[in-house]
C-alpha cells in the first residue's frame, strides 16, 4: 500500500547546493547559543532570508522568469535541509517560500505572479498564512472571516488567530468565506491576498508557553481589497487550501524540528565518555528511525517533483516524523536527568525549550488525528 | 522493480496456499515445493548472469524476499538465494527485514479489509474514528518498514549499519503491526483457521531471528557515537551512501 511512495536519490545537480547552503548557514549561526539554534523555522531573521534570496537560494522550485531558481523540490530539499541542520533562523521567508509563492505559481493570475513571486525569491515579500480561527481549528470549513464583494473589489471582515509571523509578514494568504454560511462546509471559500499594511487590520502577538511571541491574532474591520486579492477562482478555497497543505506538510522540517538538540546530545555523550551498550543502543534506535523517515520524506519529495500532490503520503510522512521529533527530546531528558555526568547548560537550556514547544509539532500544519483520518481515507476507510 | 517479481509471487502463491503453510509449520515436509522452486531457476536469482543466474541487485532481489514475506513461504527460499551469492549474515538480516516489510503488508491489507466488511453498532467498524487511527499508524509503520529495506537493498552488497537500520526499524514495528491487526480482528484473529495468526506468528519470529531492533540500535549507536560527526552527515554518509 502507498506504493507510489519508494527510495529516491538526490539530483547530483541538486546535491552540489550543499556546501555552499552549509556555508551560509554556519555563518548565520556561529555566534548563535544552541538554545537559540533549537528555534530553527521558528527563528526570525529577515537579513538572513534575505542573504539567502541573493544568493540564489530561495523559491528554488520556481521558474527562472519569475526570480525563482528553476530547479525543482530536490534542490530545496537539499537547502532546507542543511539548514534545519544547522539551527539557521529562517522563519521570515520559510511560508513564503514553502507554500505562498508555489500557491501563487499554480493558481495566480500573470499579474500576480509578476508582482509577488520575484520579491519572495530576493527575500522581500514575507508571508502568513490565515487559516486557523477561534471558531475553525481543525475543522477548517467553519471559517466565519468574509470577503464580500465591493463597488472596488472585496470588503474584508473577521478574525484570524494563532497566525505564526503574522507581526512580520508583508501578507498574509487567507482563507476565507465569499458566499454562504458555515453550514455550507466547503463550498463558498476563497482565498485572498491581504496586503497587511492596508487599514482596518490590527495584528496583536500572543505569547507563547516558551516566551516567545510567533502567532498572533488578526483582526480585519472593513479592509477594502482591490478586485485582483483574490487567487485563484472564487468557490475553490478548499481545493486550493488542500493542495497547499501538501507542501507545508510533506517537508524535511517535520523532520528535523529536534536535530539541533540531538546533535546537542551526541556532543554531551562524546564529551562524557558514555559509550556504553545501553547508551548505544538508545542513540541507535533514533538514528534508525531519522533514516526511515529521511528516506520516506525524499520519496514525498519524488512525488512532488513529479508534478503531483501527494497528500496522504505527506499526512503519513509528518504523522511519523512529529512522533520521532516528540519522542526525542523526553527520552534525551530521561537520559540526562538519570546520569551524574554534568550538563552544559546551553544544552538544557535548548531541551527545555524544546520540551515545552514539542506538542506543537503534532497541532501546527494539521493536528495528528486530522492527519491520521486523511490517511483512514486513503486506506479506503473513510 | 524486476521482471522477475510477478511470476516469482505467481509461483509461491500456487505453491503456498494457507494449508500448505499450516501443513509446513507444523513439521510437514515441502520437498514437491523444494523441487519446484529449485527447477524454476528463481533461487539463482543474484548469481551474476555470467555465471548462468540471473543476476539481480540486492534491491530487486529484496522485493523477492518481501512476496516470501507476503505470501509466508518458507523462509529457507530467500537463504538459498543467499548461500548461492555467497552473501553473509548481514545479508540474510536483511532478508528477514524485507519478509518483515511483506508480512506487514499483507497483514495491513487483510486488516484493513476486515474492518470494512465487518458491522457493529450498525456499520463497518472501520468506519469508527478509533479504529481509523490505529490503522493509520498501521499504514505508517508499514511504509517506515519498506522505505527502510529500500534504503538498505540500494547499495551494491548488505552493509552492516544500513541493513542493521532497517531490521531495527523493521523489527521495532512488527509487534505493533501484529497487535493492531489482533486487535481490529478480535477474537476471529485468534482461532487457528483464520489466516491473520500465519502471518503475525511470523511477524514476532522474524522480529527476534538474529536479533530485534535494540542489537541493531547497539551497533548504530556505537558506530555513531565513535565518529564525532553531526547526525546528519554520518546518517547521510553511512546510511544513505551519499558522499
Amino acid at each position: 500500500m502507498f506504493d507510489s511512495l519508494t527510495l529516491a536519490a538526490i539530483p547530483p545537480e541538486d546535491e552540489a547546493l550543499r556546501p555552499q547552503v552549509r556555508a551560509l548557514a554556519q555563518e548565520a549561526v556561529a555566534s548563535l547559543p544552541l538554545e537559540q539554534r533549537a528555534r530553527t523555522w521558528m527563528g526570525h531573521d529577515a537579513a538572513f532570508s534575505r542573504k539567502l534570496g541573493a544568493a540564489g537560494l530561495l523559491g528554488l522550485t520556481l521558474p527562472t522568469e519569475y526570480g525563482g531558481g528553476g530547479r525543482g523540490p530536490f534542490a530545496r530539499f537539499v537547502v532546507v535541509e542543511e539548514l534545519l541542520a544547522a539551527g539557521a533562523p529562517v522563519g521570515a521567508h520559510w511560508i513564503a517560500d514553502r507554500q505562498s509563492a508555489p500557491l501563487i505559481l499554480n493558481f495566480g493570475t500573470e499579474a500576480q505572479r509578476q508582482f509577488y513571486i520575484p520579491r519572495i525569491c530576493r527575500g522581500e515579500a514575507l508571508f502568513c498564512i490565515g487559516m486557523s480561527e477561534p471558531g475553525a481549528g481543525s475543522d477548517l470549513a467553519a471559517v466565519r472571516t468574509r470577503a464580500e464583494r465591493s463597488t472596488s473589489g472585496w470588503r474584508l471582515s473577521g478574525q484570524k488567530i494563532w497566525t505564526t509571523g503574522a507581526q512580520h509578514a508583508d501578507y498574509m494568504i487567507a482563507l476565507v468565506r465569499t458566499s454562504g454560511g458555515p453550514e455550507d462546509r466547503h463550498a463558498g471559500l476563497s482565498q485572498v491576498i491581504v496586503d497587511l499594511k492596508l487599514p482596518g487590520i490590527t495584528v496583536r502577538p500572543i505569547e507563547d508557553l516558551a516566551g516567545d511571541e510567533h502567532f498572533n491574532e488578526v483582526f480585519f474591520d472593513g479592509v477594502e481589497l482591490a478586485d485582483d486579492a483574490l487567487i485563484g477562482a472564487e468557490g475553490q478555497g478548499w481545493s486550493q487550501v488542500t493542495a497547499e497543505l501538501a507542501f507545508e506538510r510533506s517537508g524535511p522540517e517535520r523532520i528535523y524540528s529536534s536535530l539541533v538538540l540531538l546533535d546537542g546530545w551526541l556532543a554531551h555523550l562524546r564529551k562524557a565518555g558514555r559509550n556504553d551498550d545501553a547508551t548505544a543502543a538508545l542513540v541507535g534506535g533514533y538514528v534508525a528511525r531519522l533514516a526511515a523517515l529521511r528516506a520516506m520524506s525524499l520519496a514525498c519529495t519524488a512525488r512532488l517533483a513529479a508534478g503531483e500532490s501527494p497528500v496522504v503520503e505527506a499526512s503519513l510522512v509528518k504523522d511519523l516524523g512529529t512522533s520521532f521529533e516528540q519522542e526525542l527530546p523526553i527520552a534525551i531528558a530521561d537520559d540526562l536527568a538519570s546520569h551524574d555526568n554534568p550538563v552544559d547548560p546551553d544544552l538544557m537550556r535548548a531541551l527545555t525549550y524544546i520540551t515545552r514547544v514539542t506538542p506543537s509539532f503534532s497541532l501546527r500544519g494539521g493536528t495528528r488525528e486530522i492527519l491520521r483520518g486523511i490517511i483512514a481515507r486513503g486506506l479506503g476507510l473513510r | 522493480m524486476s521482471e522477475f517479481l510477478e511470476p516469482f509471487e505467481r509461483m509461491l502463491t500456487a505453491l503456498f496456499p494457507p494449508d500448505r503453510v499450516r501443513a509446513i509449520d507444523g513439521g510437514g515436509e515441502w520437498e514437491h515445493e523444494r523441487t519446484e522452486i529449485e527447477q524454476s531457476g528463481f533461487l539463482d536469482a543474484m548469481v551474476p548472469e555470467a555465471s548462468g543466474g540471473a543476476g539481480l541487485s540486492l534491491a530487486d532481489t529484496s522485493d523477492l524476499w518481501r512476496a516470501v514475506g507476503r505470501n509466508a513461504a518458507p523462509l529457507a527460499i530467500g537463504e538459498a538465494m543467499i548461500e548461492r551469492a555467497d552473501l553473509d549474515d548481514t545479508g540474510r538480516a536483511l532478508l528477514l527485514a524485507a519478509a518483515i516489510s511483506g508480512a506487514a503488508d499483507r497483514v495491513l491489507a487483510m486488516t484493513v479489509a476486515y474492518a470494512g466488511e465487518r458491522s457493529q453498532f450498525g456499520k463497518p467498524i472501520g468506519r469508527q474514528q478509533a479504529l481509523q487511527q490505529q490503522l493509520a499508524v498501521m499504514a505508517e509503520d508499514c511504509v517506515a518498514i519498506r522505505m527502510a529495506v529500500e534504503l538498505a537493498a540500494a547499495s551494491d552488497v548488505p552493509d552492516p549499519l544500513r541493513v542493521g537500520a532497517a531490521k531495527s526499524v523493521a523489527s521495532a514495528a512488527a509487534p505493533r503491526v501484529a497487535n493492531t491487526a489482533h486487535a481490529v480482528h478480535g477474537a476471529i484473529g485468534i482461532s487457528a483457521e483464520y489466516d491473520l495468526q500465519l502471518y503475525t506468528r511470523r511477524l514476532h519470529e522474524w522480529r527476534a531471528a538474529l536479533g530485534s531492533e535494540t542489537r541493531w540500535n547497539r551497533d548504530l549507536g556505537h558506530a555513531l557515537l565513535a565518529s564525532h560527526a553531526p547526525v546528519l552527515d554520518w546518517t547521510r554518509s553511512r546510511l544513505f551512501g551519499e558522499a
